[in-house]
């Protein structure tokens, strides 16, 4: 008989799937490369690629630097996820801001947000929302001020640098053929500080079919990233596909800002506008990708559901009585707070467990 | 055909059966030393009763039953006892062996056949089972005579055979059902006897067709399971098939079913039937490590080496050997180890098949919680005890993994999860009996 040969030992399961976490960041990455192009088309290589790229270069830097002093390996560095925070981050700026708001946003991103709670999984709030918050709260005026109305890097002349745009004059600009103004939900929110009358005209010219199509399509004021809602689809449609997005999160967080937007972003009672509350701001962007981070949302599926209503519901409070005029942002970095005590109290109930009712 | 029924969580790794599935058994002769472990069974091991330079028979009683959850172990040839010695064993780390020299495998049958058995009672059937030796043949190796005795008080209404065998590559369970489905058949009879069950039935996943098909025309009731990991685990069959639930901490018979291993009831059939004892068993020897994968009828104590060889050798590139599949399958140091009642097969995996042993770390993804089909949470367990907060993973259900891998297996972040549940599970245990005490 041969001699015995002997082997490796390890722990079951001795198999894998294929998946892997730099495989799931990238497919993030290249989900939200169609809203970039769309940025691109909407507000110019300098208004929306630039910060982009400069963002994501400072991110990665950012994270390289870190490891780097704290004798970790480097090469995490390009798993992905630095570059998912880097691509946010500049989302959720207006196109307008100096090119180092999104650079100094980021690397707070990477070195605050995350490496500074321990890298990768160990962050509690997303990193890409704690750097915005962070640029809100020290550049506030760069940071409400820096609209640039789509297309208007093709046509300067137009020069509806429109920081400064009376709420009453928003409408479907037919140069452009957008909606204009700092942004449909600044106007919407000024609305109600018109008398009744004005700011009841205001709204209903928000509330047409004419403003729901410039809304899907992005031609309308806002961040970087936010605004072209069909290709953010798309992306997060390819996310499904993949199987990196779960429908949990975005369609609860989506349906509650819907149902509250309708429910509460009115001036009265069920007197807002869903369709509207959904298609502006932040909604579709921070639903799909932002609410969604795994490391800062929910594991459990109760949980998701949760974690998507409540950010729902603070995001409309927040657009209605808060001090901005969007609350998306800040509504997933509290619900993000909230994730582990959300998922103590949603342990699903084990297989063949019986639940003691109190 | 009826629907398919299933279980809730679960994943499906690669199949990886068609290396071997369409390879008939071949029965290999028992090689000219085997070491017979005491210890094939779960329970206490069997006390040995011959010593070094007897002369023993085939199917002769070399151990003995040693209380009540152990069985008897018996020779599978005639020979020669070599020694008695603790010895590298496939599913833990060593145990008491009877090294046999061996001269030949004939002989008659080690009891008296009673094809007759519908004519035997209940208790006859329970105790020649008892004295076959016969134990699970699926995995965990509880001797099955227990399974049959259920304390008084719990009735029992459903036997369910497994023959999901959801472990990738494994195609042992699937040639038995095909090749002997008559056995099968007859050991379901005699085990729905035992346990005054009427209208037994068989699970098979829906990759099997022809062993559905074997099954529906011997006029056995087959419920065709959905292929995923882990079918076969024996919660999911009772709730795939049943929709009940066994309780948390609980066994089936609480909820009334017995569920036996299709090799199992073959086991019994022979013991009843046929008066034969549990000496040989079906092991598929797979992986992309071996050159020829097949199906071998090879005799318990045969090392798995012997096996190897008979399946062509080993490949340029095996990683790991594993008894049983990849994904319940224990790591192998070396392939001295001999086949026990419970080897279910051999798998050689190259480095490219191997699960890759380094792991980043958890995004919460909860991909593992989604696909946990014990519905944990595994990436907040494993949290938990790589701090070392027991409590904690106690609270959260650690003691209800039963590491079956799913976890781990769809993990991007390639978590070691199993191995931190069962940590855990190790010091919840400690700690309660530590209390106990
Ligand atoms: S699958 Fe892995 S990375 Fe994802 S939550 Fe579970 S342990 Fe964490
Ligand atoms: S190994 Fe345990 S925790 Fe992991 S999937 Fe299986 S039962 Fe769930």
């Amino acid at each position: 008989m041969a001699e015995a040969r002997t082997f490796q030992l390890s722990m079951s399961p001795h198999f894998g799937s294929p998946q892997s976490t730099r495989r799931v960041m990238y497919d993030v990455v290249i989900a939200l490369l169609p809203a970039l192009a769309g940025a691109v088309w909407l507000f110019g290589f300098g208004g929306a690629l630039l910060p982009v790229l400069l963002s994501v270069a400072a991110a990665v830097a950012a994270e390289f630097v870190c490891l780097r002093l704290m004798g970790r390996s480097t090469s995490a560095a390009l798993d992905g996820s630095a570059i998912v925070t880097g691509i946010l981050l500049a989302y959720n700026v207006p196109p307008g801001v100096p090119w180092w708001l999104p650079v100094l946003g980021s690397v707070f991103a990477i070195v605050v947000g995350k490496q500074a709670f321990g890298g990768l999984g160990s962050n509690l709030v997303n990193p890409a929302l704690l750097g915005r918050a962070f640029l809100m709260a020290s550049f506030p005026v760069l940071m409400t001020a820096g609209w640039s109305a789509p297309f208007e890097w093709r046509n300067p002349s137009a020069g509806f640098g429109t920081s400064g745009m009376p709420a009453a004059q928003v409408s479907t600009l037919p140069e452009a053929d957008a909606v204009t103004g700092a942004t449909p939900l600044r106007a919407w929110k000024d609305s109600f500080a018109m008398d009744d009358h004005e700011g009841a005209a205001v709204r209903e010219n928000l509330s047409t079919p004419g403003t729901y199509m410039n809304l899907l399509t992005g031609r309308r004021g806002g961040c970087i990233g936010e605004t072209s809602i069909v290709l953010l689809l798309l992306g997060a449609l390819y996310l499904f596909v993949r199987k990196v997005l779960e429908w949990r999160i975005p369609l609860a967080y989506l349906g509650a800002v819907a149902l509250f937007g309708w429910i509460l972003g009115g001036p009265g009672f069920l007197e807002g506008d869903a369709l509207f509350s959904v298609l502006t701001g932040g909604a579709v962007l921070g639903g799909f990708f932002m609410a969604t981070d795994m490391v800062t949302s929910p594991v459990t599926r109760r949980g998701r559901i949760i974690f998507g209503i409540g950010a729902g519901l603070i995001t409309i409070i927040i657009r209605r009585w808060g001090g901005y005029p969007e609350g998306c942002s800040y509504s997933i970095l509290l619900m993000n707070l909230a994730t582990p005590l959300i998922d103590r109290f949603t342990r699903p109930r084990m297989l063949g467990e019986v639940r003691k009712h109190a | 055909m009826t629907r398919l029924r299933t279980f809730p969580g679960g994943a499906h790794p690669d199949e990886c059966k068609e290396l071997a599935e369409k390879r008939a058994v071949k029965r290999i002769p028992a090689p000219e030393t085997i070491r017979v472990a005491l210890c094939q069974h779960l329970g206490a091991p069997s006390t040995p009763v011959v010593k070094k330079g007897d002369k023993v028979t085939r199917g002769q009683e070399i151990g003995s039953q040693n209380g009540f959850i152990s069985l008897p172990t018996h020779s599978p040839v005639n020979g020669t006892v070599a020694g008695l010695e603790e010895a590298p064993l496939p599913h833990r780390r060593s145990g008491p062996v009877v090294v046999i020299n061996t001269e030949s495998e004939e002989g008659g049958p080690a009891f008296e056949p009673w094809p007759d058995f519908e004519s035997r009672t209940r208790a006859e059937l329970i105790e020649r089972i008892k004295l076959a030796g016969v134990c699970g043949m699926g995995g965990a190796s509880f001797p099955t005579y227990v399974k049959l005795s259920p304390p008084p008080g719990k009735k029992i209404d459903t036997l369910l055979l497994n023959g999901a065998e959801c472990e990738p590559y494994l195609t042992a369970d699937h040639r038995l059902m095909i090749e002997r489905t008559e056995d099968v058949a007859s050991g379901m009879r005699i085990l729905a006897r035992a346990l005054c069950v009427d209208d037994p039935a068989v699970g098979i996943e829906d990759n099997k067709p022809d062993a559905i098909e074997a099954f529906g025309k011997a006029g056995i009731r087959v419920e065709v399971l959905r292929v995923k990991y882990p079918q076969g685990a024996e919660k999911q069959l009772i709730k795939a098939v049943t929709g009940r639930e066994v309780p948390v901490g609980g066994l089936p018979l609480d909820i009334g079913v017995v569920v036996q291993n299709v090799g199992t009831a073959a086991a019994v059939a022979l013991a009843v039937r046929d008066g034969e004892p549990s000496l040989r068993r079906i092991v598929t020897v797979s992986g992309g490590g071996v050159r020829e994968p097949g199906n071998f009828d090879a005799a318990v104590g045969t090392p798995f080496s012997a096996l190897i060889a008979e399946a062509g050798g080993y490949g340029d590139d095996v990683a790991r050997l594993l008894s049983g599949g990849p994904m319940m399958g224990l790591a192998q140091f070396t392939d001295a180890v001999p086949v026990t009642k419970g080897t279910s097969g051999i798998v050689a995996l190259t480095s490219k098949e191997a699960r890759r042993l380094t792991e980043g770390p958890c995004i919460k993804c909860a991909r593992c919680v989604d696909a946990c089909p014990m519905k944990l949470v595994p990436c907040l367990i494993a949290v938990n005890s790589e701090h070392e907060k027991w409590a904690a993973a106690d609270e959260l259900g650690a003691l209800n993994c039963m590491a079956c891998g799913t976890c781990s297996f769809v993990c991007p972040s390639d978590r070691f999860l199993v191995h931190y549940i069962k940590r855990a599970q190790d010091m919840i245990r400690a700690s309660k009996r530590s209390k106990e005490a």
